[in-house]
């Protein structure tokens, strides 16, 4: 008995994919690709999380903790480190001189030859070969390399490569007004493909660069017996204000960090695809059902029980996801492989640039995507499954499939207020959701509305058709208007399934078209206030060249104003990725014209420090303008006043700003390594020639503002490029919905139609009357969408983006491309039903009447 | 020359090969006359310097030895960078015990000084992280505090001097070659009195017995056709001391050899080259690089002769740092006209000390 069922059980299947193979094939593809967007996502970024860590692991080895300053800018003195390495539970401190320099030939050279390598800052780590050998093997010189303690650095391969250098040359090391005349004495061997690194002894590193007494971090290694944590913990009260011990696994959690928002927001995108996938198993199997009704009614009067009626489609279901979700692995993986080929490991969110990853799949994850395919087309089917299962057995071999069971006929009966009081309710709470702040730092609850709006779209749908449509059947229309309009109010169930995708489709599209627009436009004003000087100068993680600052204050320079910053970077908490600070050289008056504040400024009494913060340092660490916040700078605690909270959508993570001038009464140092230039009037030509030669082989990014906002905005685009795609495709997935649900419901009334036909109804009128149909659901899933868009275009610009990446903005709905996207979608959607029509006007009229009797 | 310089040879050897005309390196001179506490502390001029410490333990068990080394080494290098932690001055440690029956154990430490490390140059005080030797106190209340911290083993210990400093050689200049520019400045202090703790297997036990301190610094010892040395000093039983020691060639043969007896009384007596030889009694060969080290010998002093039976045949250590090198360093019983127990050092077997 059990093998006769799983027979049919089969044979249902077979006949089921072969009477319905594009529908399938289709609804297979749209859980394949669902899958394999997110399982894409994943292993590109496990990979280039490991890819990162593993080039953190290579650099800074393994330690147990890590003793740095919370200021960049501040150091670790060296009675610190020699007092800790006194402790009994510690085995090594394997203190370390991290800094940039510029590298080039031995002294002599001209400048076609500093173009040879542009002079792009390299990482110089001094290191203590004694202590290193135990915490960072990957940075030990090779043995043979001549002594380590001598005068000479030690290049890794790549750095050679890319310098075109060989060991045994004359380099000079740059970093400010600091130089070091040294040589290339040997290889590291250890060191990874991709590595570019100086290593040199700590003390010539020191006397060279400095700082004086003190090292960037202490790394340590523990007895074994102790436990890190405690330890650290042991410390952490005795430890000078401005210094930190951390854990080396809070490294791993900041990058983690990093990305975080980013991944979970693709993710989000990748799961719409895999619904989308779940509504095309939905439509096919419901279409499925309806036409088998009457062959499922006769297998029911034979003795299939309702259970096996229920389970044959969701059988069927399973039958398109496991070869979907397989599918999907498999293209995720390529998509993957590919992806990082191409572009490394970076998804456009910049966050990995530079990084060559490895894919490598797991076992967990892969079965866990696999599940979820599966789970997806599982869940399409659910309802066409319940819907097999209550057919009423004689009224389905009598007149076919009833699209509403008994158990629910009720439900068109049941009164407006009901339906209405629902729409209320889930309006209200998904406008609840909204409200609500971020959880675990990601905007779930936001997701959560955005889901609310889509079920609150679909719900609307009858109600909408309902109101719409009685309003045309009292108008004079047509008979094939007529007809189609009937045919919806008569059968919304088809109607609704048609209209859902498109529903669903055109919210998510334009809800992007929205946010990114939105996002886009604000970027845009950004940009003005953010790059008020005509022309930049920027070296990057290193001090601009003395020789260019100096020449710069002559009078021969054609400029009439110049404005200098300096990058720090201060580590308010060890798991989180460090904040911008920025040393400007300006004055508090001025503070309103250069940065873009977006709430008041707070005048504050002159004897106090002033920083102003950005709308991400005032998200992620709760704080309000006016307040006091105590700073770790320069080695100690500072007690500043908060000014102001600007706008700022380049550093996710916080950045704060200080004047120059407090911050040199403070006793900083002002290693400038940014510039502003105003060139003086007429002389702009000029400026850039000047500029031009005075930068020259100091490898420095001179742009103009048109070029950087040029390019900030196509890195903008990019990083939106995986977003269009999903919305081109759930675009298609919805049109193709409508065709098949539009082809179920011509197949259901043949009868009907075949009837029309004979009572005179041309082939032309037919088509008139399905395509009209068409237009009409398709008009009813666009309104409703377009409405639902907004409303989720607003929850992704006013929740999803501020708490996933603090970025705030105003919501700008682009009316002509939104508009115009419907028209396209209503063209195809009439275009879609044409097909549709087609299947009407080729039905055999007298052979259907005939076998209807 | 004499012991660990060797260790630190291979790091150094193409440093020293150059390093040794752009550095003036302070000589050890018959002239001097060592003044104390002052000359307990590190003499950062010289090239070389060791503070090592060996003893034999009765608690926890009877016979268990220990030792504690500190070297100090200028390696004529980054001399004049402007840097306060520029590698001028090094530091190497190493801890053993030996259990009886059981085998040794062994731990290193390196560093730089003022980097995790550092001496003082006005007493006996030197640290690498957290193992230290210090000395403290003054006249009959002065110690030596010895700290060890290894994953495998640990100990603190005080040790309290039962009898005055022994200068070697010529008021503490020590002859150590043919030639009377190879010396250096040597100073030991036998007899001392352990107490404290020592930690195995995580368990911590009071530990008694009976130590040996040996201070010494030079600039030039060994001379060219040495490849090692033989060494030994000894805490006997009846409160007398004996160090001995002499320089071998590539044959095996002695270039130089001397020796002190001090009786319990204070009576010095010193032994010139013809009074001391020693001789190979039984071999015990390394499973680990074959090497053979003479561990039972006759040692002979003038009309004392004693032979030396170790408590555990291996007791070769074999360091990484800063490169791989073996030599023999044990407990042994001295049996013989003298009895007690002593460390037994053997260095050059298991690699050649040419310098």
């Amino acid at each position: 008995m059990s093998r006769l069922r799983w027979q049919l059980a089969w044979w249902l299947i077979r006949a089921q994919f072969l009477t319905r193979r594009t529908a399938t094939a289709l609804a297979m593809l749209a859980i394949a690709l669902g899958v394999a967007l997110g399982y894409a996502i994943h292993l590109i970024n496990a990979a280039a999380l490991a890819d990162f860590s593993q080039a953190m692991k290579s650099v800074q080895g393994e330690p147990d903790a890590v003793l740095a300053a919370k200021d960049n800018a501040a150091r670790v003195p060296l009675a610190l480190i020699n007092e800790i390495a006194r402790d009994p539970a510690v085995a090594i401190v394997a203190p370390v001189i991290e800094t940039r320099v510029r590298v080039d030939h031995a002294a002599g050279h001209t400048a076609d030859q500093a173009a040879i390598h542009p002079g792009a800052p390299v990482k110089l780590i001094g290191l203590d070969i004694f202590s290193a050998a135990a915490v960072m093997p990957g940075l030990l010189p090779r043995q043979d390399g001549g002594s380590i303690f001598e005068d000479g650095v030690h290049a890794s391969p790549a750095l050679l490569a890319r310098l075109q250098l060989k060991v045994g040359a004359g380099v000079t090391l740059t970093r400010g007004a600091a130089r070091w005349r040294t040589r290339i004495v040997g290889e590291l061997p250890a060191a990874r493909p991709g590595d570019l690194l100086l290593v040199a002894d700590i003390a010539w590193v020191q006397a060279r660069f400095g700082p004086p007494d003190a090292v960037s971090e202490g790394r340590l290694r523990l007895m074994p017996g102790t436990r890190p944590a405690s330890w650290r913990e042991s410390w952490s009260g005795r430890l000078p204000a401005g210094l930190t011990l951390r854990a080396a696994a809070d490294d791993t959690q900041r990058v983690s960090n990093i990305s975080r928002a980013y991944r979970v927001n693709l993710n989000v995108l990748a799961l719409v695809a895999l619904l989308t996938g779940a509504f095309l198993v939905f439509a096919t199997q419901l279409t499925a059902v309806a036409q088998r009704s009457t062959q499922f009614a006769l297998l029911g009067v034979l003795g299939l029980s309702p259970r096996m009626r229920l389970l044959q489609v969701l059988f069927e279901g399973l039958a398109i996801g496991v070869p979907g979700a397989a599918l999907g692995l498999a293209l995720g993986y390529g998509l993957a492989l590919a992806f990082t080929r191409v572009m490394g490991g970076d998804l456009g969110g910049g966050f990995f640039s530079g990084s060559t990853p490895v894919i490598a799949a797991s076992l967990l994850p892969s079965l866990g995507f696999f599940a979820l395919g599966c789970a997806a087309s599982l869940a399409g089917a659910l309802y066409p499954a319940w819907l097999n299962r209550v057919q009423p057995l004689a009224q389905a071999l009598k007149t076919g499939f009833a699209q509403r069971p008994p158990a629910v006929h009720g439900l068109r009966q049941r009164p407006r207020r009901t339906l209405l009081i629902a729409i209320v309710l889930l309006a209200l709470a998904a406008l609840g959701l909204t409200r609500l702040p971020a959880l675990y730092e990601l905007p779930l609850a936001g997701y959560g509305a955005i889901a609310l709006v889509l079920v609150l779209g679909i719900a609307a749908a009858p109600l909408v058709t309902q109101i719409v449509f009685g309003a045309f059947a009292r108008r004079a229309l047509s008979a094939p208007q007529r007809v189609a309009v009937q045919n919806i109010v008569q059968a919304p169930l088809m109607a609704q399934v048609a209209a859902s995708g498109l529903i669903v489709s055109f919210a998510l599209t334009v809800s992007m078209v929205t946010m990114v627009s939105s996002f886009r436009l604000a970027v845009d004003q950004w940009l003005d206030t953010v790059l008020p000087a005509p022309l930049y100068v920027r070296s990057k993680g290193m001090p601009l060249p003395q020789e260019l600052l100096a020449a710069l204050d002559q009078p021969a320079a054609p400029f009439a104003r110049i404005e200098r910053t300096a990058h720090g970077a201060l580590s308010l908490d060890p798991q989180r990725p460090a904040v911008v600070l920025l040393v400007r050289e300006m004055r508090r008056a001025d503070a309103a014209a250069r940065l873009p504040f977006s709430g008041p400024v707070v005048a504050v009494a002159a004897d106090r420090v002033v920083v102003w913060i950005s709308e991400a340092m005032q998200e992620l660490y709760r704080l309000a303008p006016g307040q006091t916040l105590r700073l770790p700078l320069l080695g100690r605690e500072v007690d500043t006043v908060i000014g102001g909270v600007w706008r700022d959508y380049s550093r996710q993570f916080g950045a704060v700003v200080i004047a120059a001038a407090d911050y040199l009464a403070l006793g900083g140092h002002f290693e400038v390594s940014d510039l502003a230039l105003w060139p003086r009037r007429g002389e702009e030509a000029a400026a850039k020639a000047w500029l031009a030669a005075h930068a020259a082989g100091y490898g420095l990014d001179i742009a103009e503002s048109s070029e950087i906002r040029a390019l900030s905005l196509s890195i903008f685009d990019k990083s939106f490029a995986v977003t269009y795609a999903l919305e081109a495709a759930a675009m298609l997935i919805g049109l193709f919905g409508l065709a098949v649900t539009l082809a179920a419901s011509v197949w259901l009334r043949a009868r009907e139609l075949a009837t029309l036909s004979a009572l005179g109804f041309d082939r032309a009128m037919l088509t008139r009357a399905v395509m009209f149909e068409g237009a009409l659901i398709a008009g009813i899933g666009l309104g409703i969408g377009l409405a639902c868009g907004i409303a989720i275009g607003a929850i992704l610009t006013h929740v999803v983006n501020p708490q996933a990446f603090h970025w705030r903005m105003e919501l700008t709905i682009p009316w002509l491309q939104v508009l115009l996207g419907a028209a396209l979608t209503l063209a195809a959607g009439v275009i879609a039903s044409r097909f549709a029509a087609r299947l009407a006007t080729r039905l055999p009229a007298a052979q259907v009447l005939a076998s209807a009797q | 020359m004499r012991r660990r310089d060797f260790l630190l040879t291979p790091l150094l050897l193409p440093a020293l090969a150059m390093a040794r005309d752009a550095v003036r390196y302070a000589a050890a001179s018959r002239a001097t006359r060592l003044a104390f506490p002052r000359d307990h502390g590190a003499h950062p001029e010289f090239r070389t310097e060791w503070w090592y410490v060996t003893g034999a333990l009765d608690l926890p068990e009877r016979d268990m030895g220990f030792q504690l080394t500190f070297f100090r080494s200028r390696p004529g290098r980054a001399e004049t960078l402007d840097s306060p932690i520029a590698a001028s001055q090094i530091l190497f440690a190493h801890a053993a015990v030996t259990r009886p029956g059981a085998g040794l154990l062994h731990a290193e430490r390196a560093a730089r000084a003022n980097l995790g490390a550092g001496f003082s140059a006005t007493d006996c005080d030197v640290h690498i992280g957290a193992w230290r030797m210090q000395r403290s106190g003054a006249g009959p209340q002065q110690s030596l505090h010895l700290a060890v911290h290894d994953a495998a083993f640990a100990f603190e210990l005080l040790l309290q001097p039962t009898q005055a400093l022994l200068l070697q050689g010529d008021g503490g200049w020590s002859q150590k070659g043919p030639r009377p520019a190879l010396a250096s400045h040597y100073v030991s202090w036998p007899q001392l009195q352990v107490s404290g703790s020592l930690t195995l297997d995580g368990r911590r036990q009071a530990a008694t017995g009976r130590a040996w301190f040996d201070h010494e610094w030079s600039s030039e010892v060994l001379g060219p056709g040495s490849v090692g040395w033989d060494w030994i000093g000894i805490n006997l039983s009846d409160g007398g001391a004996l160090m001995a020691f002499r320089i071998r060639d590539s044959t095996g043969a002695s270039v130089y050899a001397h020796a002190a007896l001090r009786a319990a009384d204070g009576r010095l007596t010193q032994f010139g080259a013809h009074d001391v030889s020693f001789t190979p009694l039984g071999r015990w060969t390394s499973p680990r690089n074959g090497a053979s080290y003479p561990v039972r010998m006759e040692i002979r002093c003038g009309p004392h002769t004693i032979r030396t039976a170790p408590v555990h045949d291996d007791q070769e250590i074999a360091t990484r740092r800063p490169l791989p090198i073996s030599y023999w360093e044990g407990l042994v019983i001295i049996e013989g006209t003298l009895s007690g127990r002593g460390y037994l050092e053997l260095t050059g077997y298991a690699n050649s000390m040419n310098l």
